[in-house]
């Protein structure tokens, strides 16, 4: 047993993602298991039902929150076990909420809440502004100590990260501390970690998956098509 | 032979009887529980076989009845009989079968080929199809019947001694001799009772077929008979037979949880003298990262509610199953995306079963169904004997694709358990795997914790199968907790697979602490002692209780306060089955 350091770990670098897409200190992608390779090829599938997708979405979301959770704070707890002998292991420190960027980041509140039962999930909408393009706030409805706690910010898909952006200003307005944000994400553009990266160096995004980029839409290519439309409509 | 329970082999519970439909020969014992039929090393021990010729209504199957009951304290003894083996029949000779003209009596009528093949392949502890055959139709039915996990094989048939391939295969050959008018007259009498027929055409066909059959196959194969036993009046030779067959039995069967212990620590200090050692390559222990020992934390949490605990341990699952999962190969697969764009990725493995090993498996059931919605999950209920502490197989069900040898070679098992203390449970249900044609390396054992003891076990035996652990705890101590025989049931409070306990009388403790301040037992010596508290003091094991005997079943030892051993990993997360159900 490896032994468990008292403070915030640090973000490893990542070098993982297949298409050598240069990433910045602050994001991490999973490893391209052969398992995550062959879930992905079932979200991506134009023919996938939304059964399968859901479920497989799910599973995903999962391992993103899993991976987000290894991020956050620990501090050492002795504890005695059933058979009456001590063990050193660690308790979380620290509370934690989820924000989704509505709508397509609701569909990850379940499989956060998989992972953290009865976890409070704020919700935040954002559209685009018909006479400004502009992404502009329409709706926040978050826990009144956000600014106390980790926020697991939920969106699956990264293009341009216009949203994004402006939901993280929305969360440090509120309190929130840059580096207690941990940015969820299914699959990401080059483009968008970028943009996101480097406005906000101390925030840590996670994501499954970079592709390769985007098309002239701002669509992520090879994507999954609209995230949101294939889980919920 | 219709035989119509399809999982008639599998031992259950408190049972002490016989399975079987009237007019069926093929019959199946089962009483409590299969102990194991394998060393520590993994190999199977063969099972005992007899075979039992004589001609016909001669008695073969009141003897077979005589050796089966009194067997009665072996788990699992099965009467196999010829009749099942006889050959597919083309239309002409059913025809001349609906007319009594079919020589059924001859040797070649048996396919003595798939006889000895199917015999074989339980005589090494495998599991196999046997055909049926149907005298209504006079014809081998499309149907097979699985057949898996005896301990004792007897096989009976008026040519059962007759093929050399067959003979090769006994332990025991037994010929009935009765003489030819005793025989007719039972015939008669059993013919028209029981299958219908007239006084003419059984005496047609005796005189046609039966008699010279008799005269030239079966009464010349009593010469390869060990011992020939008469068919009437014979209380005295069945009774030697008998002694003969549990003599023989009890110099196979073992005892060995605690010999398992013994060895995974000489294992460990070998290996490692300062107890640090390179984890196999066969082990995957998941990466400890502060998530992951906050889990454990509160796993191992003696005050961690119930509540709690199950959510962790369904969580603590997935992130298990989807680490097994990296290790299924995927195969390349072409799809394209809402956009319209071709993309190259991966897909799946059908091939893909889960079993848990119950009660303590099923925390994981939950977490594989969680990742892989429609996988086929089996069971294999194994328990401790509370006499013995040895593990016992009480019932087994396992999915089509494992049960069917044509399938069974490219399934992959994930193998759930919650955790490995001595590898006692976990070694059985790999044979059990083995025994059905699944490949080795095609199983992933899962499991929340393990002793390190148990990973050597285990590895030694089966050296290329996968093993995906949440944790690896250093020690297995012997913990001793007083009981009441009452309260006990075999399994429920007994303990769980892998939780193993063993039951000490009274007497036996007072007798053993005596013996125990004068001769300390070197067995016995696993390094929890001192830790032990006030109450949970050293007893040595009696050489008796070592000695490789089948559980009989002791009268006059119940209704004593008593203590239950238990093998622990430590620090452990305790009774994991209980703490997750109860």
């Amino acid at each position: 047993m490896s032994s468990p350091t008292p403070t915030t770990t640090c973000l490893p670098a990542s070098g993982t993602n297949v298409n050598k897409a240069h990433l910045p200190e602050g994001a991490l992608v999973l490893a391209p298991t052969r398992q995550l390779q062959s879930l992905l090829t079932i979200i991506r599938d134009e023919k996938t039902q939304r059964g399968d997708f859901v479920f497989t979405s799910d599973r995903i979301i999962r391992l993103l929150v899993e991976e987000g959770l290894n991020h956050l704070p620990v501090v050492p707890k002795n504890v005695i076990t059933p058979v009456g002998k001590e063990y050193e292991g660690v308790s979380f420190q620290g509370r934690i909420c989820g924000v989704s960027i509505m709508r397509a980041g609701e569909a990850m509140e379940a499989g956060l809440r998989d992972c953290c039962r009865s976890v409070r999930i704020g919700k935040i909408l954002i559209q685009r502004d018909e006479e400004t393009f502009q992404p502009k706030l329409f709706y926040a409805k978050l826990p009144d100590d956000i600014s106390q706690r980790f926020v697991l910010l939920l969106d699956p898909m990264l293009a341009t990260g216009g949203s994004c952006l402006k939901a993280i200003e929305v969360l440090i307005d509120h309190g929130v501390q840059e580096e207690k944000i941990l940015f969820l994400n299914l699959i990401a553009s080059p483009e968008g970690i970028k943009n996101v990266c480097t406005r906000f160096p101390k925030l840590r995004l996670i994501t499954a998956w970079v592709d390769e980029g985007l098309d002239s839409n701002s669509y992520i290519v090879p994507g999954l098509g609209d995230f949101g439309d294939r889980y919920f409509l | 032979m219709s035989e119509s329970h399809p999982d008639h082999l599998h031992p259950r519970p408190n049972l002490q009887s016989r399975i079987s439909t009237p007019g069926s020969k093929n019959e199946v014992m089962v009483s409590h529980g299969r102990a194991p039929w394998y060393g520590p090393d993994g190999k199977n021990i063969e099972a005992y076989v007899v075979g039992i010729a004589g001609g016909s209504a001669s008695g073969k199957t009141s003897v077979a009845r005589a050796i089966l009951s009194a067997l009665n304290y072996v788990p699992t003894v099965l009467i196999l009989s010829q009749d099942s083996f006889y050959n597919a029949h083309t239309d002409e000779e059913i025809e001349l079968a609906f007319n009594n003209d079919l020589d059924l009596d001859h040797p070649n009528a048996i396919d003595s080929a798939l006889f000895a093949k199917c015999l074989m392949d339980l005589k090494q502890g495998k599991a196999t199809e046997i055909p049926t055959y149907s005298f209504v139709h006079h014809q081998r039915m499309p149907e097979k019947k699985y057949i898996y996990g005896a301990s004792v094989i007897i096989v009976e048939g008026i040519m059962a001694l007759q093929s050399p391939e067959l003979r090769s295969l006994y332990d025991l050959k037994v010929f009935v001799n009765c003489d030819s008018d005793l025989m007719l007259a039972r015939r008669i009498k059993r013919d028209v009772k029981e299958r219908g027929r007239d006084v003419d055409g059984i005496l047609d066909q005796y005189l046609r077929f039966v008699k010279s059959s008799y005269d030239n196959f079966v009464q010349p194969s009593s010469r390869y008979a060990d011992i020939i036993v008469p068919g009437s009046s014979n209380q005295l030779a069945i009774e030697l037979l008998v002694d003969h067959v549990k003599r023989q039995l009890d110099t196979r069967s073992l005892r060995f949880r605690k010999q398992l212990a013994q060895m995974g620590e000489d294992e460990t200090k070998l290996r490692a003298p300062n107890g640090d050692e390179p984890l196999d390559k066969q082990v995957i222990l998941l990466e400890q990262t502060n998530q992951l020992l906050g889990l454990m934390t509160i796993l191992r949490d003696r005050t961690t509610s119930r509540g709690d605990f199950i959510f962790y341990a369904d969580r603590l699952s997935t992130i298990v199953v989807e680490k097994a999962l990296t290790l299924i190969p995927c195969k390349p697969k072409t799809i394209r995306t809402p956009l319209g764009l071709d993309y190259q990725g991966l897909g799946g493995d059908d091939n893909l079963v889960g079993i848990s090993i119950l009660r303590s498996g099923g925390p994981f059931s939950h977490g594989l169904r969680r990742v892989i919605r429609d996988v086929p999950i089996g069971g294999m209920l194994i328990q401790s004997d509370p006499k013995t502490g040895e593990p016992l197989l009480l019932k087994s069900d396992l999915p089509h694709s494992v049960k069917s040898t044509e399938t069974s070679g490219d399934v992959k098992v994930l193998l759930l358990d919650s955790q490995m203390g001595t590898g006692a449970a976990a070694l059985m249900a790999i044979r059990v795997l083995l025994d059905h044609g699944v490949l080795e390396s095609n199983i992933i054992f899962l499991t929340y914790l393990i002793a390190k003891q148990a990973l050597h076990s285990v590895l030694r035996a089966f050296p290329t199968i996968h093993i995906v652990t949440a944790a690896i705890d250093p020690k297995l101590d012997e913990m001793h907790i007083p009981y009441n025989r009452s309260t006990l049931v075999l399994g429920e409070s007994a303990g769980e697979a892998d939780f193993a306990i063993r039951l000490v009388d009274e007497s036996d403790r007072d007798h053993g602490v005596d013996k125990d301040q004068e001769k300390p037992d070197n067995r016995d010596g696993l390094k929890s002692e001192k830790e032990l508290g006030a109450e949970k003091f050293r007893i040595p094991i009696k050489k008796d209780m070592e000695t490789l005997k089948f559980s009989r079943s002791r009268a006059g030892r119940d209704e004593r306060v008593g203590e239950k051993r238990a093998w622990v990993i430590s620090p452990g997360m305790g009774h994991i089955g209980d703490r997750y159900y109860m």
